[in-house]
């Protein structure tokens, strides 16, 4: 493992907030706060600076994490993803976000989808596999095949 | 009756036409109303009514005479119908047309006016013939249907109305249920997987994982839900895709996933106890068929068949233990508790080397399809 990630993981459910917070610390990364409303997260986005974000769609005080994904896109070179029981509801821009996690995720799928989006920011581009439950936003789909045909071919039987 | 001038009125027409002429004979006794006029005359007046025509409209004959046939026409008379005969009648055609006309009472009826010139051998157009009928009944009925049509239809588009605002609601309320159905699902899963990294015991922290396991198939049951066109039904197929792929890949990376999958839809309701035999089956698999990090091959098979459908689960690994199999594990009451909710039929056999479990179950609820 390489350097640990800074993350901001917004999340109105505190077992789940808890659960997502283990699991990223047992995985060497490094949870630079956390936020349960839009308000909150905004302002922590601005303060943190994290690489990554983790958005729940629906937060506290009947905020919405779109607002939080439009800020992340607003300050650029943060990747963001969401985390919500209600993935359908996002459309194919996903406000910038990279991917959308569906709820109920397994620990595997969190561990995997984690491991994704860690090489989205560390070494992109990802490998193509996306675990069950997992949707990555067409234009960074399209974004990261452009990328996987620019790199140097792998050694082949010649 | 025959009116006693009536006669001399055709005597009047023309010399072929006159007394005693059959073809005037029969115009003077049919019941159907018919009128002559003649253009040459100013105003184009009437010179010939006969009796079926005074008794459509009430008026005596020395009152229609010389008169054009306008005096019909009343306040409801559509002005459109009255341009369309001006213009047959200026063009020396014939027209047929529905028109409200008035009888001498007052009392408006429906006349199916048939207005046809006559022309001589020079091409002259001697007079008009025209006939006419008292559609009143057909008209009224034809406007009772339309109003009976356009009433109907509003009461339909008002229906609808409701009912697609019902449905909204319902909709909305559905989404509302399930999004807490998956939060309440994922608050079980993280409960029990924080609890689990807690227990040092590994028979507990065994069984704790399993629960775990056990819930997050589940969990993906909800998640798969309302995802086919049809919110009724559930694909088994997708569902074994993501079951299977998410218990090898967690797993490790020494064993092989390989998937055969035919689309299977089945009943939602029937979902939750197929995805839980689904995922005791292929944890059993992965727990007994590879130990010592043995690495193997898992395939998983969904294919239809008739009213049934099959999943097949075969390893390569070292086969069944026989004190496995014999075991009253829970896992294995389990097993044998979802067969006989899912009225399922159940197989253990010998893959050489490994175990196929093949599990045949219907498609429909009991009573469903079968008894049909």
């Amino acid at each position: 493992m390489t350097e640990p990630l800074r993350i901001l993981v917004v999340e109105d459910e505190a077992l789940i907030l808890m659960q997502i917070e283990m699991m990223l610390e047992e995985a060497g990364h490094c949870v630079v706060g956390t936020a349960m409303t839009a308000r909150k997260a905004i302002a922590l986005v601005h303060e943190t600076r994290p690489e990554l974000v983790l958005i729940d769609l629906r937060l506290g005080d009947g905020s919405s994490g779109l607002d939080v994904a439009q800020a992340v896109r607003d300050l650029g070179g943060i990747t963001a993803a969401f985390m919500t029981a209600n993935a359908q509801a996002l459309n194919e821009d996903m406000a910038g976000a990279t991917a959308v996690i569906a709820k109920p995720f397994t620990g595997t799928v969190l561990e995997e989808s984690l491991t994704y989006l860690e090489d989205c920011v560390r070494r992109p581009p990802p490998a193509e596999f996306v675990p069950p439950g997992m949707r990555v936003a067409p234009a960074w789909l399209a974004s990261f095949a452009r990328m996987r045909a620019a790199l140097p071919p792998r050694q082949g039987p010649h | 009756m025959e009116q006693p001038d009536a006669w001399h009125q055709t005597d009047r027409l023309d010399a072929e036409q006159g007394k005693g002429d059959p073809f005037a004979a029969a115009v003077r006794a049919t019941r159907m109303p018919m009128i002559i006029t003649n253009p040459r005359l100013n105003d184009n007046p009437i010179v010939y009514a006969n009796d079926a025509f005074l008794r459509m409209t009430g008026y005596g004959r020395d009152e229609v005479m010389g008169r054009n046939c306008r005096f019909l026409q009343g306040k409801e008379t559509d002005r459109g119908a009255i341009a369309l005969i001006r213009e047959a009648v200026e063009a020396n055609t014939d027209i047929a047309i529905d028109i409200l006309n008035y009888r001498k009472d007052g009392m408006p009826f429906w006349n199916a006016l048939y207005l046809s010139p006559v022309v001589n051998e020079a091409g002259q157009v001697l007079f008009f013939f025209a006939s006419q009928l008292d559609v009143t009944d057909r008209v009224d009925a034809h406007l009772r249907v339309q109003q009976e049509k356009d009433r109907f239809e509003a009461e339909v588009a008002h229906r609808t109305r409701d009912l697609t605002e019902a449905l909204a609601t319902q909709t909305m309320l559905v989404h509302e249920v399930d999004h807490r159905v998956k939060n309440n699902l994922q608050m079980i899963a993280a409960l029990l997987a924080m609890q689990t990294r807690a227990i040092t015991d590994p028979a507990a922290r065994t069984a704790m994982e399993s629960m775990l396991t056990r819930v997050e198939a589940l969990g993906t049951v909800h998640r798969r839900l309302y995802q086919s066109n049809n919110v009724e039904r559930f694909d088994v197929a997708e569902f074994a895709r993501d079951l299977a792929t998410d218990l090898v890949r967690g797993s490790g990376d020494r064993i092989r996933l390989h998937l055969d999958l035919e689309a299977v839809e089945i009943p939602v309701a029937k979902a939750p106890p197929v995805a839980l035999m689904m995922n005791e089956l292929i944890t059993n698999a992965l727990k007994h068929a590879f130990p010592d990090d043995r690495p193997g091959r898992l395939s998983v098979t969904v294919a239809p068949d008739s009213a049934y459908f099959t999943i097949k689960i075969a390893d390569d690994g070292v086969g069944m233990p026989v004190q496995v199999m014999e075991q009253r594990s829970f896992g294995k009451r389990l097993i044998g508790t979802l067969c006989r909710q899912l009225s399922a039929s159940i197989a253990w056999m010998t893959n050489d080397p490994g175990t196929i479990v093949s599990i045949r179950l219907p498609r429909e609820m009991a009573g469903g399809l079968e008894a049909s």
